[in-house]
C-alpha cells in the first residue's frame, strides 16, 4: 500500500468522524499554540532585553548616583556630603587609565525656552566622550567638544525628541535656547535612538528629549535637585542650607553618572571592582552610589531566558503529552472499532506492516492537522497578546517548525502502540469479530 | 499437476493445557478448473481448512502445496502475498469496508499488490458480477446479494489461482443465494477453480464435486453426478421481491 493511499485512507477516515477527530485534535493543538505563543513571548522579551542592554553597550560599566536614605542618610551627610561628584570621575580616569573614555555625565531638569512657553527637559551637562559611550550621533551639526568643555562654552546639542517639542519643523541650528539664566546656542541634533516598548532595565532610558550642554556649563549653573526632605533640627537645617548657598568646587560638584568605557566584555567586571574600591575609600564606605555593568546585566538575563525556556518547554511537553494521551486513547478506540476492516485487509494481502503503518499514519494525520491549526492559532495568540498586553512577541520560525515536529512526534510516539496493537490482531480472530 | 496438494494436514489448537485437534491428517488433490463444495457439520474442522487453505494460519503438521509452492511453512508476509496474489476470499458476512464505495472495495486487494493498481480491471471485475451501474456506491445502498457481488469482484480483482468461499450464501435468502452460486458457477465455467463450504446439501450439489469431513478427518470424496445449475436472473433478492 502506497503512502498515498494509506494518507488519503487516513484522512477519510477522519473526516468520517468530524466531531472525534477535532476533539482529539484539539489537545495538540492547545499543546502546540501554547508552544509558539509562549516562545514568542520568551523571544520578545529576550529580543527587547538584548537590545536595550546593547544599547547601553556591553563594554562599559556605569557609576550612577544613588539616593541614601534613612540613618545612612545621616552618616553621608557627615561624610561624603555630595555623593557621587565630579572628582570621582577624575579619580576613576586616573586609576583605570588604560579606559578607553571616562565620562561624566550631569543630568538636571531645567525649562528651556525658545519662544514665551518654557519647556521642562533633562538637561544633560557631558563630555565629548558621551557621543561615542551611548552609541548615539550626531545628526547633523557637532556633538560637544572638548574646547566647549574647557571653555564654559554657552552650546547646546538637540535630542531629536527634544528639537521637535522646542522647534517643530523649523531648522533649530544657529538658533538660541534659554536654559535656566543661560542662552545657547544650538550647534548640533542628535540622531533619533531607537527605544523599546517596555523598558526592562531602569538604566536605560530615551535619550531622544535630552538636551546635551557641556558638563562645565551645567556645573556651573545648576544643581542637581536633592531630595531630602528638609530637617526639622535647626543645627541641620542650617547646614544644609549652608551646604545649598555655598558653591562646591568643580570636583565636589555633584554629578548623576560616570560611564566607563573599557576595551572590551571582559574588562568590564574587574573594572568595576576596581572603581568599587576607589569609591569605597572616596566616599568613606557611604553606598551613595551603583556601579552596572550591562555585560552582567546581559549574563543575567540570559539566565533567567534559560530558566524561562525550561519552565516553558515543561509545560508545553505536558500539554503535549496530554494531546498525545488523547491520540492514543482514540486510537486505541479506533482500533477496536475497526477490527474487522483490519481482518478483510489482512484477508485480502495486507501485512502486519501495512497496517502498523496505516494506523500510524492515521495518528500522524491526526497530529499534523492539529499542529497546523495549533501554529495557526499560536500565531494569533501571540499577535494577540502583543496587541492587549503591550509585549513584544516575535514568532520565530524555529518555534513553529519545532512544534510542529513535536506534533509529529507525538503522533509516531502515541501512535505506534494501537498501531501495533492493531497489527497483532489475528486476521481469523478478527473477520469473526462484529 | 494439482492446484491444490494437501498430504496429511493437521492442525491442533492449545487451548490452555488442552490440546484440540481439529484436523487429524488430511490428504487430497485440486485440479486447476474445479468446483469443490466442502461439508460438514459444525466441529468437522472444515473452517480450520479453509483457514489453512486461506493461508491464514499455519498447520500443526502435513504439507500444503499451493500453485507448486508449499505454502504451510511460509512466514506471515509471505503469507500475505500469497493471500494477496492467488486467493480469492469470499465471505459469509460480505466483510466490505463501509466508508468505501464498491469501487473502492474492489480495488483493496491492489492495495497491497505488487502489480499496484488498476482501476480497469477493478470495474472489469464489477461488471462481470453485473454490478456495472452501482460502481460509485456504499455498501449501505445495496442490497445483501449486491454486497456479496461486490465482495466477489474483489476476489477476482487480483485474478488469483483459487476463490475461496466460506459459506458465501448463509446470509441470503435461497433465491438470491441462488444468484451467488450462479456467478461461481460462471467463473468455473471460465475455468476459474472455486471452493466453497456450506453445510447447505442444495448448495453443494452446484458444485462438481463434494468433500465431506467428520471429526477433523475426511469422510468422504465424491463428484456430484446430477449437478444443479443456478439460475442468474434472480440473482438479486431486491429484484426477486419487485418480480414476486
Amino acid at each position: 500500500m502506497g503512502i498515498l493511499d494509506a494518507i488519503l485512507t487516513g484522512l477519510t477516515e477522519l473526516w468520517s468522524h468530524k466531531l472525534r477527530s477535532m476533539l482529539t485534535m484539539l489537545g495538540v493543538i492547545f499543546g502546540v499554540a501554547a508552544v509558539i505563543s509562549m516562545v514568542s513571548i520568551g523571544e520578545g522579551a529576550k529580543r527587547e532585553a538584548l537590545e536595550q542592554i546593547k544599547q547601553m553597550g556591553i563594554d562599559v560599566v556605569h557609576v550612577k548616583r544613588a539616593m541614601t536614605s534613612g540613618e545612612l542618610l545621616e552618616k553621608a551627610e557627615e561624610r561624603s556630603p555630595y555623593g557621587l561628584r565630579y572628582g570621582d570621575g577624575t579619580a576613576i580616569q586616573t586609576v583605570c587609565e588604560y579606559a578607553r573614555r571616562v565620562v561624566p555625565v550631569r543630568e538636571v531638569f531645567a525649562d528651556v525656552k525658545v519662544g514665551e512657553e518654557p519647556v521642562t527637559v533633562k538637561v544633560v551637562g557631558t563630555t565629548p566622550g558621551y557621543e561615542n559611550v551611548t552609541r548615539s550621533a550626531v545628526q547633523s551639526g557637532r556633538f560637544i567638544r572638548e574646547s566647549d568643555v574647557n571653555n564654559n562654552a554657552p552650546v547646546c546639542v538637540l535630542g531629536a525628541a527634544a528639537k521637535r517639542e522646542l522647534f517643530g519643523f523649523n531648522d533649530p541650528m544657529g538658533k538660541t535656547v534659554k536654559i535656566g539664566k543661560r542662552l545657547l546656542r544650538v550647534v548640533g541634533l542628535m540622531e533619533p535612538k531607537e527605544v523599546g516598548k517596555a523598558r526592562a532595565f531602569a538604566a536605560l532610558r530615551d535619550l531622544n528629549s535630552d538636551v546635551y550642554i557641556p558638563i562645565t556649563v551645567s556645573i556651573s549653573d545648576f544643581r542637581i535637585s536633592s531630595e531630602q526632605a528638609v530637617p526639622a533640627d535647626l543645627v541641620k537645617l542650617e547646614m544644609l542650607s549652608r551646604k545649598l548657598m555655598s558653591r562646591p568646587s568643580k570636583d565636589n560638584s555633584p554629578i548623576s553618572e560616570v560611564i566607563i568605557q573599557v576595551e572590551n566584555e571582559a574588562a568590564t567586571v574587574p573594572t568595576a571592582s576596581l572603581i568599587r574600591s576607589i569609591l569605597n575609600r572616596s566616599h568613606r564606605g557611604i553606598r551613595d552610589y551603583e556601579i552596572i555593568i550591562p555585560a552582567e546585566l546581559l549574563r543575567q538575563s540570559q539566565q533567567t531566558q534559560r530558566i524561562f525556556n525550561i519552565v516553558m518547554a515543561a509545560i508545553a511537553s505536558i500539554s503535549l503529552l496530554v494531546g498525545g494521551i488523547g491520540i492514543m486513547n482514540i486510537m486505541l478506540a479506533t482500533v477496536t472499532q475497526r477490527t474487522r476492516e483490519i481482518g478483510v485487509r489482512r484477508c485480502v494481502g495486507a501485512t502486519r506492516w501495512d497496517i502498523v503503518r496505516q494506523f500510524m499514519l492515521e495518528a500522524l494525520v491526526i497530529t499534523c492537522a492539529g499542529g497546523l491549526v495549533g501554529v495557526g492559532v499560536g500565531v494569533g495568540l501571540a499577535s494577540a497578546i502583543s496587541n492587549y498586553a503591550g509585549w513584544r512577541t516575535v514568532v520565530s520560525v524555529e518555534a513553529i517548525v519545532l512544534s510542529f515536529g513535536v506534533s509529529a512526534f507525538v503522533g509516531i510516539v502515541f501512535g505506534l502502540y494501537p498501531a501495533v496493537r492493531a497489527a497483532a490482531v489475528d486476521p481469523i480472530e478478527a473477520l469473526r469479530y462484529s | 499437476m494439482a492446484l491444490i496438494s494437501v498430504r496429511n494436514l493437521r492442525k491442533t489448537y492449545d487451548i490452555g493445557s488442552v490440546r484440540v485437534p481439529a484436523l487429524r491428517g488430511v490428504t487430497f488433490d485440486i485440479e486447476p478448473g474445479e468446483f469443490v463444495a466442502i461439508m460438514g457439520p459444525s466441529g468437522s474442522g472444515k473452517s480450520t481448512l479453509m483457514n489453512l487453505l486461506g493461508c491464514l494460519d499455519r498447520p500443526t503438521s502435513g504439507t500444503y502445496t499451493l500453485d507448486g509452492m508449499d505454502v504451510s511453512k511460509l512466514r506471515d508476509n509471505a503469507r500475505a502475498a500469497i493471500r494477496n496474489g492467488k486467493i480469492g476470499f469470499v465471505f459469509q458476512s460480505f466483510n466490505l469496508l463501509m466508508r468505501m464505495t464498491a469501487l473502492k472495495n474492489t480495488m483493496l486487494p491492489m492495495l497491497y499488490s505488487p502489480e499496484g493498481r488498476n482501476r480497469q480491471f477493478a470495474s472489469d471485475a464489477l461488471e462481470s458480477v453485473g454490478l456495472a451501474d452501482r460502481v460509485h456506491h456504499n455498501p449501505m445502498q445495496l442490497s445483501g446479494g449486491e454486497q456479496q457481488r461486490v465482495a466477489i469482484a474483489r476476489a477476482l480483482v487480483n485474478d488469483p489461482a483459487v476463490i475461496l468461499g466460506d459459506e458465501p450464501t448463509g446470509n441470503l435468502d435461497t433465491s438470491t443465494g441462488g444468484g451467488i452460486i450462479s456467478i461461481f458457477q460462471r467463473l468455473n465455467a471460465q475455468g476459474k477453480t472455486v471452493m466453497i463450504v456450506t453445510h447447505e446439501r442444495d448448495i453443494a450439489l452446484h458444485a462438481k464435486r463434494i468433500l465431506s469431513f467428520r471429526d477433523g478427518l475426511l469422510e468422504s470424496d465424491e463428484p456430484v453426478v446430477d449437478r444443479l445449475y443456478a439460475a442468474p436472473k434472480s440473482a438479486d433478492g431486491v429484484d426477486t421481491e419487485a418480480q414476486a
